[in-house]
Protein backbone atom coordinates (compact mmCIF):
# COMPACT_ATOMS: atom_id res chain seq x y z
CA UNK A 1 0.00 0.00 0.00
CA UNK A 2 1.24 3.16 -0.70
CA UNK A 3 1.19 6.38 1.14
CA UNK A 4 -0.28 9.06 -1.15
CA UNK A 5 -1.91 12.52 -0.47
CA UNK A 6 -4.78 10.83 -2.19
CA UNK A 7 -5.10 7.81 0.26
CA UNK A 8 -4.28 10.03 3.49
CA UNK A 9 -6.88 12.41 2.31
CA UNK A 10 -9.62 9.37 2.09
CA UNK A 11 -8.79 7.84 4.81
CA UNK A 12 -9.08 10.98 6.73
CA UNK A 13 -12.37 11.82 4.85
CA UNK A 14 -13.41 8.37 5.59
CA UNK A 15 -12.74 8.24 9.07
CA UNK A 16 -14.67 11.61 9.67
CA UNK A 17 -17.69 10.34 7.83
CA UNK A 18 -18.19 7.10 9.62
CA UNK A 19 -17.50 8.62 12.87
CA UNK A 20 -20.27 11.47 12.23
CA UNK A 21 -22.27 8.41 11.54
CA UNK A 22 -21.67 6.49 14.66
CA UNK A 23 -21.82 10.15 16.38
CA UNK A 24 -25.31 10.67 14.69
CA UNK A 25 -26.37 7.39 16.11
CA UNK A 26 -24.92 7.66 19.71
CA UNK A 27 -25.73 11.58 20.85
CA UNK A 28 -28.84 12.04 23.00
CA UNK A 29 -29.30 15.60 21.50
CA UNK A 30 -31.37 16.30 18.43
CA UNK A 31 -29.28 19.20 17.08
CA UNK A 32 -25.78 17.81 17.77
CA UNK A 33 -27.23 14.74 15.89
CA UNK A 34 -27.99 17.19 13.13
CA UNK A 35 -24.28 18.70 13.31
CA UNK A 36 -22.57 15.16 13.16
CA UNK A 37 -24.72 14.43 9.91
CA UNK A 38 -23.65 17.85 8.60
CA UNK A 39 -19.73 16.49 9.04
CA UNK A 40 -20.75 13.60 7.44
CA UNK A 41 -22.43 15.00 4.18
CA UNK A 42 -19.22 17.42 4.08
CA UNK A 43 -16.84 14.18 4.65
CA UNK A 44 -18.86 12.58 1.48
CA UNK A 45 -18.37 15.73 -0.91
CA UNK A 46 -14.56 15.47 -0.24
CA UNK A 47 -14.31 11.80 -1.52
CA UNK A 48 -16.51 13.27 -4.74
CA UNK A 49 -13.78 16.15 -5.21
CA UNK A 50 -10.99 12.99 -4.84
CA UNK A 51 -12.87 11.46 -7.11
CA UNK A 52 -12.88 14.12 -9.66
CA UNK A 53 -16.83 14.51 -9.41
CA UNK A 54 -16.62 18.64 -8.26
CA UNK A 55 -20.39 19.08 -9.56
CA UNK A 56 -21.68 16.03 -7.42
CA UNK A 57 -19.72 17.64 -4.13
CA UNK A 58 -20.93 21.48 -4.69
CA UNK A 59 -24.27 19.52 -5.25
CA UNK A 60 -24.39 17.59 -2.40
CA UNK A 61 -22.89 20.35 -0.05
CA UNK A 62 -25.94 22.53 -1.57
CA UNK A 63 -28.95 20.41 -1.56
CA UNK A 64 -27.24 17.56 1.92
CA UNK A 65 -25.86 19.55 4.14
CA UNK A 66 -28.23 22.75 3.12
CA UNK A 67 -31.43 22.21 2.36
CA UNK A 68 -31.88 18.28 3.90
CA UNK A 69 -30.59 19.39 7.05
CA UNK A 70 -32.98 22.26 7.08
CA UNK A 71 -35.55 20.08 6.50
CA UNK A 72 -34.41 17.88 9.32
CA UNK A 73 -34.44 20.76 11.59
CA UNK A 74 -37.99 21.58 10.41
CA UNK A 75 -39.06 18.23 11.52
CA UNK A 76 -37.23 18.13 14.99
CA UNK A 77 -39.23 21.00 15.82
CA UNK A 78 -42.49 19.58 14.51
CA UNK A 79 -41.90 16.82 16.77
CA UNK A 80 -41.85 16.36 20.28
CA UNK A 81 -38.95 16.03 22.50
CA UNK A 82 -39.54 14.98 25.47
CA UNK A 83 -39.82 11.61 24.69
CA UNK A 84 -36.73 9.29 25.83
CA UNK A 85 -35.86 6.57 24.45
CA UNK A 86 -35.16 3.78 26.54
CA UNK A 87 -31.83 1.69 26.15
CA UNK A 88 -33.77 -2.15 25.84
CA UNK A 89 -30.88 -4.59 24.77
CA UNK A 90 -30.40 -7.94 25.69
CA UNK A 91 -27.09 -10.06 26.01
CA UNK A 92 -28.66 -12.26 23.20
CA UNK A 93 -29.54 -8.87 20.75
CA UNK A 94 -26.12 -7.37 21.26
CA UNK A 95 -24.35 -10.63 19.55
CA UNK A 96 -26.81 -11.46 17.09
CA UNK A 97 -26.45 -7.56 16.19
CA UNK A 98 -22.57 -7.38 16.19
CA UNK A 99 -23.20 -11.33 14.28
CA UNK A 100 -24.74 -9.71 11.97
CA UNK A 101 -22.33 -6.46 11.40
CA UNK A 102 -19.78 -8.88 10.98
CA UNK A 103 -22.16 -10.76 8.25
CA UNK A 104 -22.59 -7.36 6.36
CA UNK A 105 -18.50 -6.88 6.55
CA UNK A 106 -17.38 -9.89 4.97
CA UNK A 107 -20.18 -10.13 2.15
CA UNK A 108 -19.78 -6.38 1.00
CA UNK A 109 -15.59 -7.52 1.84
CA UNK A 110 -16.10 -10.32 -0.72
CA UNK A 111 -18.28 -8.00 -3.42
CA UNK A 112 -15.82 -5.31 -3.25
CA UNK A 113 -12.23 -6.38 -2.89
CA UNK A 114 -12.67 -7.46 -6.73
CA UNK A 115 -15.30 -6.00 -8.02
CA UNK A 116 -13.83 -5.28 -11.77
CA UNK A 117 -15.17 -1.77 -13.05
CA UNK A 118 -14.26 -1.37 -16.54
CA UNK A 119 -11.57 1.72 -16.68
CA UNK A 120 -12.58 4.44 -19.18
CA UNK A 121 -10.13 7.16 -19.76
CA UNK A 122 -12.03 10.30 -19.01
CA UNK A 123 -10.72 13.77 -17.95
CA UNK A 124 -13.57 14.69 -15.79
CA UNK A 125 -11.56 17.25 -13.41
CA UNK A 126 -11.53 19.43 -16.61
CA UNK A 127 -14.47 21.73 -17.17
CA UNK A 128 -16.46 19.09 -15.23
CA UNK A 129 -19.66 20.83 -14.90
CA UNK A 130 -19.62 21.63 -18.78
CA UNK A 131 -19.40 18.53 -19.01
CA UNK A 132 -22.47 17.36 -16.92
CA UNK A 133 -24.25 20.03 -19.18
CA UNK A 134 -23.54 18.58 -21.86
CA UNK A 135 -24.55 15.48 -21.47
CA UNK A 136 -27.69 15.92 -19.68
CA UNK A 137 -29.15 18.22 -22.16
CA UNK A 138 -28.45 16.31 -24.95
CA UNK A 139 -27.90 12.40 -24.39
CA UNK A 140 -30.03 12.23 -21.08
CA UNK A 141 -33.09 14.81 -22.34
CA UNK A 142 -35.75 12.49 -21.15
CA UNK A 143 -34.82 11.46 -17.57
CA UNK A 144 -33.94 15.26 -17.07
CA UNK A 145 -37.41 16.09 -17.94
CA UNK A 146 -38.89 13.14 -16.21
CA UNK A 147 -36.93 14.45 -13.31
CA UNK A 148 -38.93 17.49 -13.45
CA UNK A 149 -42.12 15.28 -13.27
CA UNK A 150 -41.07 14.16 -10.51
CA UNK A 151 -40.30 17.23 -8.72
CA UNK A 152 -43.82 18.67 -9.29
CA UNK A 153 -45.21 15.39 -7.66
CA UNK A 154 -42.95 15.82 -5.04
CA UNK A 155 -44.43 19.50 -4.69
CA UNK A 156 -47.82 18.52 -5.08
CA UNK A 157 -48.15 15.55 -3.09
CA UNK A 158 -46.19 16.84 0.33
CA UNK A 159 -48.91 20.33 0.04
CA UNK A 160 -51.76 17.75 -0.35
CA UNK A 161 -50.62 15.66 2.89
CA UNK A 162 -49.92 19.25 5.40
CA UNK A 163 -53.09 20.50 4.15
CA UNK A 164 -55.08 17.24 5.22
CA UNK A 165 -53.15 17.23 8.53
CA UNK A 166 -54.28 20.57 8.98
CA UNK A 167 -57.73 20.09 8.05
CA UNK A 168 -57.88 17.43 10.74
CA UNK A 169 -56.99 19.45 13.49
CA UNK A 170 -59.12 22.18 12.23
CA UNK A 171 -61.68 19.60 12.90
CA UNK A 172 -60.80 18.33 16.01
CA UNK A 173 -61.24 21.84 17.26
CA UNK B 1 -1.94 13.92 -15.72
CA UNK B 2 -0.10 17.01 -14.35
CA UNK B 3 -3.60 18.77 -14.40
CA UNK B 4 -4.86 16.29 -11.97
CA UNK B 5 -2.68 17.28 -9.82
CA UNK B 6 -3.08 20.69 -10.03
CA UNK B 7 -6.93 19.82 -9.77
CA UNK B 8 -6.18 18.17 -6.41
CA UNK B 9 -3.85 20.97 -5.03
CA UNK B 10 -6.24 23.81 -5.27
CA UNK B 11 -8.31 21.53 -2.81
CA UNK B 12 -5.91 22.19 -0.79
CA UNK B 13 -6.84 25.73 0.20
CA UNK B 14 -10.33 24.84 0.60
CA UNK B 15 -9.41 22.21 2.89
CA UNK B 16 -7.51 24.64 5.01
CA UNK B 17 -10.76 27.31 5.04
CA UNK B 18 -12.82 24.00 6.20
CA UNK B 19 -10.33 23.55 9.14
CA UNK B 20 -10.14 27.36 9.96
CA UNK B 21 -14.20 27.51 9.91
CA UNK B 22 -13.94 24.24 12.72
CA UNK B 23 -11.66 25.36 14.80
CA UNK B 24 -12.61 28.82 14.81
CA UNK B 25 -15.77 28.36 17.06
CA UNK B 26 -14.20 25.55 18.67
CA UNK B 27 -11.06 27.52 20.15
CA UNK B 28 -13.12 30.76 20.45
CA UNK B 29 -15.65 29.10 22.83
CA UNK B 30 -12.76 27.36 24.60
CA UNK B 31 -10.92 30.16 25.49
CA UNK B 32 -14.13 32.01 26.62
CA UNK B 33 -14.29 29.13 28.98
CA UNK B 34 -10.78 29.59 29.84
CA UNK B 35 -10.99 32.94 30.75
CA UNK B 36 -13.97 33.93 32.06
CA UNK B 37 -14.84 32.94 36.08
CA UNK B 38 -16.87 30.56 36.67
CA UNK B 39 -18.91 30.53 40.03
CA UNK B 40 -22.30 29.05 39.52
CA UNK B 41 -25.28 29.17 41.69
CA UNK B 42 -28.89 28.40 41.85
CA UNK B 43 -30.13 32.16 41.07
CA UNK B 44 -27.69 32.34 38.34
CA UNK B 45 -29.36 29.07 35.76
CA UNK B 46 -32.83 30.40 36.91
CA UNK B 47 -34.95 31.22 33.28
CA UNK B 48 -35.09 35.32 33.20
CA UNK B 49 -38.92 36.03 32.39
CA UNK B 50 -39.21 39.25 33.55
CA UNK B 51 -39.46 38.27 37.13
CA UNK B 52 -42.21 35.84 36.24
CA UNK B 53 -41.38 32.56 37.68
CA UNK B 54 -40.90 30.30 34.50
CA UNK B 55 -43.58 27.32 33.92
CA UNK B 56 -44.24 25.25 31.64
CA UNK B 57 -41.81 23.84 28.64
CA UNK B 58 -39.47 26.62 26.79
CA UNK B 59 -40.19 24.66 23.58
CA UNK B 60 -42.75 24.74 21.39
CA UNK B 61 -44.01 22.38 18.90
CA UNK B 62 -44.27 24.25 15.28
CA UNK B 63 -46.93 24.21 12.73
CA UNK B 64 -46.90 21.83 9.96
CA UNK B 65 -46.92 24.92 7.67
CA UNK B 66 -43.52 25.94 7.85
CA UNK B 67 -42.25 22.02 7.48
CA UNK B 68 -44.47 22.99 3.85
CA UNK B 69 -41.78 25.82 3.43
CA UNK B 70 -39.07 24.06 3.78
CA UNK B 71 -40.33 21.73 1.19
CA UNK B 72 -40.60 24.14 -1.18
CA UNK B 73 -37.17 25.49 -0.74
CA UNK B 74 -35.82 21.75 -0.78
CA UNK B 75 -37.34 21.54 -4.67
CA UNK B 76 -36.69 24.69 -5.98
CA UNK B 77 -33.06 23.92 -4.47
CA UNK B 78 -32.54 20.71 -6.45
CA UNK B 79 -34.26 23.00 -9.80
CA UNK B 80 -31.25 25.45 -9.26
CA UNK B 81 -28.68 22.50 -9.04
CA UNK B 82 -30.24 21.88 -12.45
CA UNK B 83 -29.66 25.20 -14.02
CA UNK B 84 -26.47 25.22 -13.08
CA UNK B 85 -24.75 22.89 -15.71
CA UNK B 86 -27.16 24.37 -17.85
CA UNK B 87 -25.71 27.66 -17.95
CA UNK B 88 -22.23 26.89 -18.30
CA UNK B 89 -22.86 25.03 -21.27
CA UNK B 90 -24.99 26.99 -22.71
CA UNK B 91 -23.28 28.31 -25.33
CA UNK B 92 -22.34 24.92 -26.47
CA UNK B 93 -25.78 23.28 -26.43
CA UNK B 94 -28.14 26.07 -28.81
CA UNK B 95 -31.70 26.58 -28.63
CA UNK B 96 -32.76 23.05 -28.26
CA UNK B 97 -31.60 23.59 -24.81
CA UNK B 98 -33.51 26.39 -23.93
CA UNK B 99 -36.39 25.24 -24.80
CA UNK B 100 -35.80 22.09 -23.17
CA UNK B 101 -34.91 23.94 -19.89
CA UNK B 102 -38.50 26.09 -20.50
CA UNK B 103 -40.48 22.84 -20.23
CA UNK B 104 -38.36 22.20 -17.10
CA UNK B 105 -39.37 25.71 -15.23
CA UNK B 106 -42.98 25.69 -16.58
CA UNK B 107 -43.13 21.87 -14.77
CA UNK B 108 -42.38 24.11 -11.48
CA UNK B 109 -43.66 27.20 -11.87
CA UNK B 110 -47.08 24.59 -12.11
CA UNK B 111 -46.51 23.59 -8.72
CA UNK B 112 -45.64 27.16 -7.65
CA UNK B 113 -48.84 28.27 -8.76
CA UNK B 114 -50.45 24.96 -7.37
CA UNK B 115 -48.80 26.03 -3.99
CA UNK B 116 -49.88 30.00 -4.38
CA UNK B 117 -53.74 28.82 -5.08
CA UNK B 118 -54.12 26.31 -2.14
CA UNK B 119 -52.86 29.39 0.27
CA UNK B 120 -49.63 27.23 0.88
CA UNK B 121 -47.61 30.29 0.89
CA UNK B 122 -49.87 32.57 2.97
CA UNK B 123 -47.26 33.87 5.68
CA UNK B 124 -49.57 34.00 9.05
Amino acid sequence: MIFTGEFLAFMGLALVAIIGGVLLLNLNKVIHMVVALIFTFVAIAGIYVLLSAEFVAAVQILIYSGAITIIMLFGIMLTKHDDESEAKSGKWRKLFLFLGILGFAFAVYIGIYNFNVEQVPTKLHENNTLQIGEALYSKYIIPFELTSVLLLVALVGSIILAKNDKKKEADKE
Amino acid sequence: MELLNVYQNNYLIVFVFLCLGVLLPVVALYLGKLLRPYKPSDAKYTTYESGIEPFHDSRVQFNVRYYIFALMFVIFDVETVFLYPWAVAYDKLGIFALVEMLIFVAMLLIGLVYAWKKKVLRWI
